[in-house]
């Protein structure tokens, strides 16, 4: 159904330079219904490949390909993306970008209309489509009202308006919360199992798919060969995969558990062993005088109260990580911090002196907030102007070295002469970190900062943060990647209503709340092990004190 | 959202006969009755709409009657003919000076009355029609056009808020609003975050079959025509201008546009997007059609039966009391049809209480 | 016969030539057109319905213009662009609130020009002639100068690459290309700022000052009727308008550099068009969507 055939593809340069090609002689076969992950590292060319399978790539982007392509029979480079259209739907990684509408029934209409339907026969298929999706409830909404579940559903229904056989997803999740991925990913099984639909979906987040998959092919990037078979055999053979997979690697567990059920039946060897030698609980330290300390704020939108009574301090060589449904108020109460919002009552106190009366820029002088999205701060030539700018902001003359530590310090020694927004987005977040540190502030707040970064610039952040740990720093973390805070955070903050309703360590929150368990708790239930270097640990020194 | 209770294409024709009504006439009787009807129309829509009715961003009474007192002002101070004068400002003031007469009071009143019908007129018309009906009555030969426009009012509120967490952004740097100076940084995330934006949603679009053809090339009879047009269009003024034949001048005019709008209709035909629910055609909206041709064929063209001389008021140079036909005041009735069309469905039941929706945008989109 | 590549060369300049003149003539209508009335009553009735008529032949030539300019632009990156750079505009109108400006200057100018600029006059006149009809929609405020208002904007927008050959010939004559480049355009926007003013003041002049006169004689209306509308744009919209020049001429001074250097860092990736040249039979693709140099 899909082949590719000593594919071989180059990007477009200005350059006389023939430029590593980032598909090289790529052999790969896609059966009718089956449901395709495509994993690998950022810049492996999963974009390039998914794109090529409708004919984006190289009518849309450009460059040389030679090999050969075939799609339902189709040749996608000569029948152009207007014919692939009703072959292949695709959903790209942004829930803003994708539409052309303000209406969720028009925005599905939009499609048909181009093709030319006659009248009738659109009504039917726009009813057929919100059916397929279960949107007809939104039908009439305007895309901007709705959750970014929501969104990446309606996108998957208008591409599916001209009923393709074929649905092409890019990372369709990375910039969704828990919960709105789980919704689109039960689409997509559905429409998988329910209708046969082929998918071929490049994500991240394993965990959720991967039970429901049928093949997994792995782009090692820079024109290796892939490597593709069922999701066990290839996990197997590669470093990503869920904790739960690499833990079962580690300990070497076989056939590889895909799910907490299949390794629950592994795990009742460890589990005995601990009835044994029970494991002590976590040992909370005390903390020092805080650095940042809010007493009591409240913050009300007009009659709408977002936050009451919240109570929270930040310790130095601290990471606090608060975590929340959407809609908690978490963004809200990060932004009464530094004063972005109003306070209706209650106080902030940074180094013991209130807040009360600084305006944002003073505060932001001690206090850095990098906000969801950081492109909203990069505007300048150069990633070391960004740096300028902010201290020009502030009045301060860039002292001797200062950025050029920074910069070293985050890694962007070499790319400080580079436009910021022709960086990767794991080192455009790190610009804007540069940016909004060079005042040297003790505290920093951070809102979900891992949203759209694969798996090794998020490495990367974990360990920015450690470092800044150590340095004594104090962090607020808003995040809903629960494997990160069971790694990172040294206390946990529970969000509800505009209320903070548990504070305490990691271990005892994120054992228990359904929401908000990592899997490797889930795999132990009774223990405080929350990551794979939890478990590995104890149970070699479980063998150590058995043997 | 409740659907249309008039097609778009009615309300235009009623828009229309009340332009064309009150530019063919400086009468204030005509211009009372008119402004009567239209504050019916304009009572009837707020009342049957309730909070469907977009409210325009300035009060029209309000700017009305600024509007009616300026220009009667500014028509005083200019021109002074007339037989009362209220007032002698000397004469040696440069366009000022003279008297001040009540007759060039009276004429600029009835040119501010005009501005503010029309004021009216276009609130009602863009009260009752939200966005999407308004972009839906771009002609099909616009089809790109349409799909920037539609593109644009979608991403609208989107660049709003973008440009609120820009504001946040900067000012987390230490950007403090003072002056010009300050719109770079606010302006360029924007622009930059747009451009980005623009490429993948032209990505978006051509994975969903957008036209991407090569460019629409119209063919030679519809470029003849329209060229044609405009050469008589051209030739009416130029003929007015230099000559003063104005029939001629006035037959080219309306000749050439009619020339002219046969070819986009063509052009127009040669479009192979369909629409999805195109709004229907009902029988209320053939009533305001009705009313609205009744109100330009009477004000318009010489009908037997009806004395047109009246619409004709000339307050110079001496006051005079204006004449009125009936014939024609029974046709600005006409103009009346939208109340009718509007209250055929009776008035509407209160909206049933919605769950919230999330409050995303600073600006609420007009529905 | 006349060669096809003549005639296809032949319609557009004829076109705009026609669209052009008359829309001169439409928007100066104050000035010749009570000179031609006779004094009869049935004729003078006419004078009335002048400002309709010409927004009408203004609204008609515009939609020729429209139909003629997206022709060329079918091309989806162009729409997607389009559409986008006129919302950003079309918000920037209103955006007082945010950011601060001398009276009720607003900074549109600013983009229209330097996309006109930056990606030719076609894509200005589109940029010109959507902002204003995208921001009469969203704020609801359709009214009856809107197609002055879109066709002066359009205007705007389409002689922007009139600037190319002047910053050219400066530059031999020995200047700075960045600041020459600056200079030019931020004069052209505040020149263009002021006629502006000077254009919508026309529309709304009839009805502030009646057009009619008493007795006529072809020549002296001319000049009265000249003098009568300058010292009534002295009196109503010079400040105002003065305004506007003053805030464009800064804005693109502050503004202008930087705005640029984005755009054309987006040409590239927006002007590309694929040639499926390699291989043997295949279709060619989208025509270049947009024209740097030279084109009308």
């Amino acid at each position: 159904m899909i082949t590719f055939d000593q594919v071989t593809y180059c990007y477009p340069t200005d350059t006389a330079t023939p430029t590593i090609p980032v598909l090289h002689k790529l052999n790969l076969h896609f059966h009718a219904g089956e449901f395709t992950l495509l994993v690998g590292p950022s810049g492996a060319g999963k974009s390039t490949l998914l794109r090529l399978l409708n004919g984006l790539v190289p009518h849309f982007s450009g460059g040389t390909l030679t090999g050969k392509l075939r799609v339902n029979g189709l040749d996608p480079v000569l029948a152009t993306p207007r014919v692939m259209s009703r072959h292949v739907g695709f959903v790209f990684q942004d829930p803003e970008a994708q539409f052309v509408m303000e209406r969720v029934e028009e925005e599905i209409a939009f499609a048909l209309e181009n093709a030319a339907t006659p009248a009738q026969a659109m009504r039917l298929r726009v009813e057929e489509t919100l059916d397929l999706l279960d949107l007809a409830a939104l039908r009439q909404r305007p895309i901007a009202t709705l959750s970014g579940g929501e969104r990446q559903r309606v996108a998957i229904a208008a591409a599916l308006a001209l009923r393709p056989t074929i649905l092409v997803l890019d990372e369709p999740t990375s910039q969704l919360d828990p919960q709105s991925a789980e919704e689109v990913l039960q689409a997509l099984v559905r429409l998988n199992q329910d209708h046969g639909l082929t998918v071929v979906l490049a994500e991240h987040r394993l965990e959720r798919v991967l039970p429901f998959v049928d093949r997994v092919v792995y782009l090692p990037g820079k024109g290796g060969a892939p490597i593709s078979g069922t999701p066990r055999d290839v996990l197997a053979a590669i470093d990503l995969g869920p904790p739960l997979v690499q833990l079962a690697k580690a300990l070497g567990w076989h056939p590889l558990p895909l799910t907490v059920k299949e390794g629950l039946s592994f795990n009742r060897q460890i589990v005995a062993s601990l009835a044994d030698h029970p494991v002590p609980p976590a040992v909370v330290t005390q903390g020092k005088p805080p650095l940042l300390q809010a007493r009591n704020l409240e913050v009300a939108y007009g009659a709408q109260r977002i936050l009451h009574g919240v109570n929270l301090a930040l310790a130095p060589g601290e990471i606090v990580a608060l975590l929340g449904r959407n809609g908690a108020g978490k963004s809200t109460l990060l932004k009464s911090l530094v004063s972005l919002v109003r306070v209706a009552r209650g106080a902030v106190t940074i180094h013991g002196r209130t807040t009360q009366g600084l305006s944002v820029a003073e505060i932001c002088r001690q206090v850095a907030y990098l906000p969801q999205d950081p492109n909203a701060l990069l505007f300048a030539d150069t990633v070391r102007e960004e740096l300028l700018i902010t201290l020009r902001n502030h009045g301060l003359h860039p002292a001797l070295g200062v950025v050029e530590t920074l910069l070293t310090q985050l890694g962007l020694a070499d790319k400080a002469e580079c436009y910021p927004r022709d960086l990767s987005v794991g080192e455009r977040q790190r610009v804007a970190l540069a940016a909004i540190l060079v005042t040297k502030p003790a505290v920093i707040l951070l809102d979900e900062p891992t949203r759209g970064l694969d798996y090794l610039a998020k490495v990367q952040l974990m360990a920015l943060l450690k470092m800044w740990r150590m340095e004594g720093k104090a962090m607020l973390l808003v995040s809903h990647d629960v494997e990160l805070v069971a790694a990172l955070a040294d206390r946990v903050l529970l969000m509800s209503q505009g209320e903070i309703i548990a504070d305490g360590p990691p271990a005892d929150l994120l054992r228990a709340s359904p929401l908000f368990a990592a899997q490797i708790a889930r795999l132990f239930p009774h223990t405080s092990w929350l990551t794979v270097e939890d478990v590995l640990a104890n149970v070699g020194r479980g063998k150590e004190e058995a043997v | 959202m409740t659907s249309l209770r008039l097609h778009p294409v009615a309300w235009v024709s009623w828009l229309l006969a009340i332009l064309i009504g009150v530019t063919t006439t400086r009468n204030p009787l005509y211009l009372g009755l008119i402004l009567l009807w239209l504050a019916a129309v304009m009572v009837t829509a707020r009342l049957v709409l309730g909070q469907h009715f977009t409210r325009p961003p300035l009060s029209p009474w309000r700017w009305g009657s600024v509007m009616i007192l300026s220009t009667a002002l500014f028509n005083a101070l200019n021109v002074h003919v007339g037989t009362h004068s209220l007032l002698h400002l000397p004469a040696w003031l440069p366009l000022f000076g003279g008297p001040i007469t009540l007759e060039a009071l009276l004429y600029g009143a009835l040119n501010g009355l005009v501005l503010l019908a029309l004021l009216l007129a276009f609130g009602v018309v863009n009260g009752v029609l939200p966005v999407w009906a308004l972009v839906g009555l771009i002609p099909r030969a616009y089809y790109p056009v349409a799909v920037v426009v539609a593109i644009a009012v979608t991403f609208a509120p989107v660049t709003v808020r973008r440009l609120q967490q820009i504001q946040e952004a900067q000012a987390i740097r230490g950007h403090q609003v003072r002056g010009l100076r300050c719109w770079l940084p606010l302006l360029l995330p924007l622009l930059t975050g747009g451009l980005e934006h623009a490429f993948q949603l032209a990505e978006a679009m051509m994975a969903r079959g957008f036209a991407s053809q090569a460019a629409v090339v119209y063919t030679l009879p519809t470029q003849v025509m329209v060229l044609l047009g405009l050469v008589g269009v051209l030739g009416g003024l130029l003929v007015q201008m230099l000559t003063v034949r104005t029939l001629l001048s006035m037959g080219l005019l309306v000749g050439g546009s009619a020339v002219l709008i046969a070819a986009l209709w063509g052009a127009g035909r040669s479009q192979p997007h369909t629409r999805y629910r195109p709004a229907p055609w009902r029988g209320r909206d053939w009533l305001v059609l009705c009313g609205a041709l009744l109100v330009i064929v009477c004000f318009l063209l010489p009908v037997p039966g009806v004395d047109r001389v009246s619409l004709f008021y000339y307050p110079y140079p001496t006051l005079t009391l204006p004449a009125f036909a009936i014939p024609l005041g029974l046709a600005t009735w006409g103009l009346l049809m939208p109340v009718l069309a509007l209250l055929l469905d009776g008035l509407p039941k209160p909206p049933a209480p919605r769950p919230n929706e999330r409050p995303t945008e600073m600006v609420e989109a007009r529905r | 016969m006349i060669p096809r590549s003549g005639v296809r060369l032949l319609y557009p300049v004829l076109l705009y030539s026609l669209t052009n003149l008359i829309g001169v003539l439409a928007f100066l209508y104050p000035f010749w057109w009570p000179a031609t009335l006779q004094t009869t009553d049935s004729a003078m009735a006419h004078a009335t319905d002048a400002p309709l008529l010409t927004t009408l032949l203004v609204l008609l030539c515009l939609g020729v213009l429209l139909l003629e300019v997206q022709s060329q632009m079918v091309n989806t990156k162009t729409v997607a662009l389009l559409g986008v750079l006129v919302a950003i505009n079309a918000t920037l109108r209103y955006a007082e609130t945010i950011i601060p400006g001398p009276g009720g200057f607003s900074p549109i100018f600013l983009l229209i020009v330097l996309t006109g600029y930056v990606y030719g006059s076609r894509f200005g006149f589109l940029m010109g002639v959507l902002t204003l009809l995208v921001s009469a929609l969203i704020t609801g405020g359709v009214g009856p100068w809107l197609p002055y208002q879109m066709f002066t904007a359009g205007w705007v927008g389409i002689s922007a690459p009139l600037c190319r050959p002047l910053i050219r010939w400066l530059r031999r004559l020995g200047g700075d290309e960045a600041r020459v480049t600056l200079w030019v355009l931020a004069g052209f926007g505040g020149l263009w700022g002021l006629l502006y003013g000077a254009i919508m003041n026309l529309w709304f002049w009839p009805f502030a000052v009646g057009a009619v006169e008493q007795s006529w004689q072809p020549g002296i209306q001319l000049v009265e009727t000249l003098r009568r509308y300058v010292l009534f744009y002295l009196v109503t919209s010079l400040l105002w308008d003065f305004l506007c020049l003053v805030g464009n001429m800064t804005l693109i001074l502050i503004a202008g550099a930087p705005v640029l250097r984005v755009l054309q860092r987006f040409q590239q990736r927006f002007e590309f068009h694929y040639d499926a040249v390699a291989a043997p039979g295949a279709m060619t693709s989208e025509t270049p969507a947009i024209l740097v140099s030279g084109d009308a």
